[in-house]
């Protein structure tokens, strides 16, 4: 019975191990798109992180950077759009030009 | 260009001072028998598709991008508030009901379209964009100091009170063209 106990701290203590000394992987970050904000306005993430836009408003919303070099589809109430993170960016919605948000990348 | 400034200060006044006059019906109730729900609800659908018919002509008429992509906005988010309204007025039971209100911006409506009708290029461009400034001012003026408190269901309160972000950012994007346009 001792010996199952120790086996068993021991394999515990090897995948904390294990966990600890692994590099952390890409994340995925919420922005949510509601009652004309983007929010969190400015997003700070990692590089190679994924930022996942979901649109919760009542109209619909687009993601595009600043100078056009990228866009989201239009999307409707519910719909959602993933771009990954590289380096700081701004972006504003095309459809309602006063919404404005910022990546920044750490 | 201080006399087209005071011009235009004095168009604009006088567009929203036509407006408030359609609304005035709304502020007057205030203090007398409220609009019911239903009532509301008519006024509500029927501010929105003013707009969206506003929008309509602009599209047609207009040969700038950035008022015919301003209209285009319009006609898709206030087209989304009259489907929202009328779903829940469907789920509520109420069928909106007609009254002075509805039938005072309907009348004043059909004036300011002859209006944008009779204008053409840049000064349709104006007349459209100043009248959409004062509108939607007069429009959030009046959601939120009359429908909004006289609404007795909740989810009509509610629905009232989540356009408000998207009407304040029409009136913000109105008035960023406005500016361009002088």
């Amino acid at each position: 019975m001792k010996i199952i106990s120790g086996i068993n701290s021991g394999l515990v203590l090897w995948l904390l191990l294990i966990s600890c000394n692994a590099a952390p992987g890409p994340e995925t970050v919420t922005v949510t798109i509601d009652q004309m904000k983007y929010s969190p306005q400015t997003v700070t993430v990692h590089k190679g992180d994924t930022i996942l836009f979901v649109n919760e408003d009542i109209v619909a919303h687009d993601v595009t950077e600043a100078n056009g070099a990228w866009a989201s589809p239009r999307l409707e109430n519910g719909d959602s759009w993933k771009y990954v993170a590289e380096a700081d960016e701004d972006y504003y919605c095309s459809i309602h030009l006063v919404m404005k948000g910022k990546i920044k990348v750490e | 260009m201080k006399t087209l400034t005071k011009k235009m200060i004095f168009k604009t006044g006088l567009i929203s001072v036509f407006f408030l006059f359609a609304f005035s019906g709304l502020q007057a109730q205030s203090d007398s028998p409220q609009l019911n729900d239903a009532e509301i609800a008519s006024v509500a659908v029927t501010a929105n598709q003013i707009d969206v018919d506003y929008a309509a002509l602009a599209k047609k008429k207009s040969n700038n991008k950035d008022v015919i992509r301003f209209a285009q906005t319009m006609q898709d988010d206030h087209n989304s508030v009259i489907k929202m309204a009328t779903d829940l007025a469907r789920k509520l039971g109420v069928t909106p009901q007609d009254n002075d209100v509805t039938q005072s911006l309907l009348s004043q409506s059909r004036t300011q379209t002859d209006l944008l009708n009779s204008k053409s290029g840049k000064d349709f461009d104006k007349t459209y964009i100043d009248n959409e400034v004062a509108y939607h001012e007069a429009v959030i003026n009046s959601v939120e100091t009359v429908l909004i408190p006289q609404s007795e269901n909740q989810e009509l309160k509610d629905l009232l009170t989540r356009i408000m972000p998207t009407l304040k950012s029409h009136l913000e994007h109105a008035k960023k063209l406005q500016r361009e346009l002088k």
